[in-house]
């Protein structure tokens, strides 16, 4: 070693101002010495310091942690590396250190000694990174929660549905069923009476035959209405298979069968407009028959129906008109849901008071509409529109 | 099951009676080195980890079974099912002493004698019970043990340095005590310091002995004198000690009261 260079500072300054904390305990923890730089740390001086335990520097949690950590772990390896510990300053804020201890055996017996070291940017820093990754798992189970709920609701939505496909699956086949297995005797009835009613026959027995054929054949429209309502209310919906179609000419015709059902009614034919349209023929003569029937049971028979077939730039519309008594507003609100009927005593002229409301849902199978109108002037009159789509060119 | 796994358990010696060591929060059976050697001449000795601690199976760590201090009674219990002969005496140290007395409570003549160093039944003052422990203390421990473990170990490990008078700091010394997961290590310092074991423990009739330290933040004197007062066949002893574990600091004085106080099971003349 060179003679000439300065001679390093003497041990006691060394420990003194050395650019760490260090401290010397009994095993018991109380505090032989601590330098000066440790002592400006935590606020205290040296003579405060000694004989106080180093443990009661200690925030409450670092206490517990000292007695159920790091004190048996001084004991068992003999020392203990970078322990994070809060000691609280004279001025009672807390100073966040590191810890390097050393349990050391010398001749007059065992000690140990602690080195510190300030880590307030390096705190502050896994604080962050602390807080960042609770309110990470905070979210985590938040959005975990939420899928549990989504999931729950889903599953509960997927049962709703199955069940109701299950149910309107299961109404439809019934209806199905039940309407078939009443055709056959009622189709077995209307044709016994059609052979009955060729022989010779006293007057009161064609009429007794006649209410016989009547009835059966209402028993069948009702049926009809019945499958419908169960199509359209619990089932696949109404079907409907459009073809061009002359609409006057197919309004023609069914208003000549019309007349043969109804002998005791006028009925009149009126068209307007030129061309075809693109409907189901079937399902039209359906509407036309609900609406002409209704018109019978409920209107003026003295003075005839006017069931008008009208061809317009942007739609097809088919009416029919009859006279007789207004029907209220409030039931005109009402007129097309399904079980409604114009009055109660007449119960028997039809059925049970679909008409109106498979008239409207094959309108809509059309993608057309329904309305009414009830004037003393003008009478009532149904009005069925079919969109233009439905009009061929 | 195969509880050895499970538990770390290392079973010792023989004798008419065994000896059943519990290990309390933040360390493992590694603590009872300086008492083992005392026993294992005279009678059986059972050592394990808590699920959570030590060398313990980490997999078998559940969150639900292990959220009450019933869940490791439980485990408790299965340990000298299966490994204890003759009269059981556990020694509990801190929380497990209160684990033990859950056994006792719900197994009642399974433990004969219970040795319960620095025991506490109830860490947070309540009324006029006096514990020692505010909840805002429990919460700063919760803080100190959230920070201790981000970034480095789920240890503290030694210094890396030779230390006269200790072996040379191998990889196998090194983060070989008290291990803990730190998830695990919060749950339990919550299930430890928050529990109330106080019903649990007033009038248990089995033969106790308190091993209280005289200064002892963690289980205060004053809590090792109620604990007395409310178990009828309990012997108080005060050892002079600075700290929770006398068992290690004081090891000498605490063998000593056991011997008298096990003499009834145990032969107190060391060969």
């Amino acid at each position: 070693m060179s003679t000439d260079e300065p001679p390093l500072p003497d041990p006691q300054t060394l420990f003194e101002c050395a650019p760490c904390g260090l401290v010397v305990t009994k095993e018991d923890g109380t505090i032989l010495r601590a330098n000066q730089t440790f002592c400006h740390w935590i606020g205290f001086d040296s003579q405060a310091l000694v004989g106080r335990r180093f443990q009661d520097l200690l925030t409450m949690g670092g206490r517990i942690f000292h007695q159920t950590h790091w004190a048996p772990l001084m004991q068992m390896q003999g020392s203990v590396a970078e322990v994070k510990l809060d000691l609280v300053h004279h001025d009672k804020h807390t100073v966040t250190m590191l810890l390097n201890g050393v349990r050391r055996e010398h001749a007059n017996g065992a000690f140990n000694e602690l080195a510190l070291f300030g880590t307030i940017d390096r705190d502050k820093y896994e604080r962050e990174l602390l807080n960042a990754r609770k309110l990470a798992e905070g979210l985590l189970s938040e959005k975990m929660a939420a899928d549990a709920a989504l999931l729950d609701a889903q599953t509960q939505l997927n049962r709703a549905y199955e069940k109701a496909k299950r149910r309107a699956s299961f109404a439809e086949q019934m209806v199905a069923i039940v309407s078939h297995d009443l055709k056959n005797p009622l189709t077995a009835i209307k044709m016994a009476s059609e052979i009955l009613a060729q022989g010779e026959r006293t007057a009161r027995e064609t009429k007794l035959l006649g209410h016989i054929s009547q009835s059966a054949e209402r028993a069948q429209r009702m049926i009809a209405d019945l499958l419908d309502f169960a199509l359209a209310r619990v089932g696949r919906g109404i079907g409907v298979s459009p073809t061009s179609q002359d609409l006057h000419t197919l309004v023609r015709q069914s208003v000549d069968e019309l007349r043969m059902a109804f002998p005791e009614a006028t009925l009149l034919h009126q068209s307007i407009g030129t061309g075809n349209a693109n409907l189901d023929a079937d399902r039209v003569q359906q509407i036309i028959g609900n609406l002409v029937a209704n018109s019978v049971a409920y209107g003026d028979l003295a003075q005839p129906i006017t069931i008008t077939s009208r061809l317009e730039e942007n739609q097809a519309v088919v009416s029919v008109q009859n006279h007789g008594p207004v029907i209220p507003a409030s039931l005109i609100a009402i007129l097309f849901e399904p079980m409604t009927r114009g009055t109660d005593t007449d119960s028997d002229v039809r059925s049970v008071g679909l008409g109106l409301f498979i008239v409207r849902e094959i309108a809509m199978a059309h993608g057309g509409d329904v309305s009414v109108s009830s004037t003393p002037e003008d009478g009532t009159v149904f009005s069925v529109y079919f969109p233009s789509g439905a009009v061929a060119p | 099951m195969d509880l050895q796994h499970r538990n770390n358990a290392r079973v010792m010696g023989d004798g008419p009676a065994t000896l059943v060591f519990s290990h309390g929060f933040g360390c493992d059976q590694a603590m009872w080195r300086y008492l083992v050697d005392h026993f294992t001449g005279r009678c059986k000795v059972v050592l394990y980890d808590l699920v959570g601690a030590g060398q313990s199976d980490l997999g078998a760590y559940d969150k639900e079974k292990y959220n009450s201090l019933a869940g490791y009674a439980e485990d408790l219990g299965d340990l000298i099912d299966e490994f204890a002969t003759g009269p059981v005496i556990l020694v509990g140290h801190s929380v497990s002493a209160m684990i033990g007395a859950l056994v006792d409570r719900q197994r009642p003549g399974t433990i004969a004698a219970h040795v319960m160093i620095g025991p506490s039944p109830c860490y947070i003052d309540v009324d006029d019970y006096v514990g020692g422990f505010k909840l805002e203390d429990i919460h700063s421990l919760l803080d100190t043990l959230d920070s201790n473990y981000l970034g480095w170990s789920s240890t503290m490990a030694p210094v890396i340095m030779g230390v006269p008078g200790q072996p040379a700091l191998g990889e196998e010394l090194t983060n070989s005590f008290c291990r803990t997961e730190p998830e695990i290590a919060k749950q339990f310092a919550r299930v430890t310091f928050m529990s109330d074991n106080r019903k649990d423990v007033a009038g248990l009739t089995t033969p106790t002995l308190i091993l209280q330290s005289s200064d002892d933040i963690i289980a205060p004197v004053a809590v090792g004198e109620y604990l007395h007062g409310v178990l009828p066949n309990s012997t108080l002893c005060l050892v002079a000690n600075v700290g929770h574990c006398p068992h290690m600091s004081a090891p000498c004085a605490c063998s000593e009261a056991m011997d008298s106080f096990l003499s009834p099971w145990i032969d107190p003349h060391v060969d």
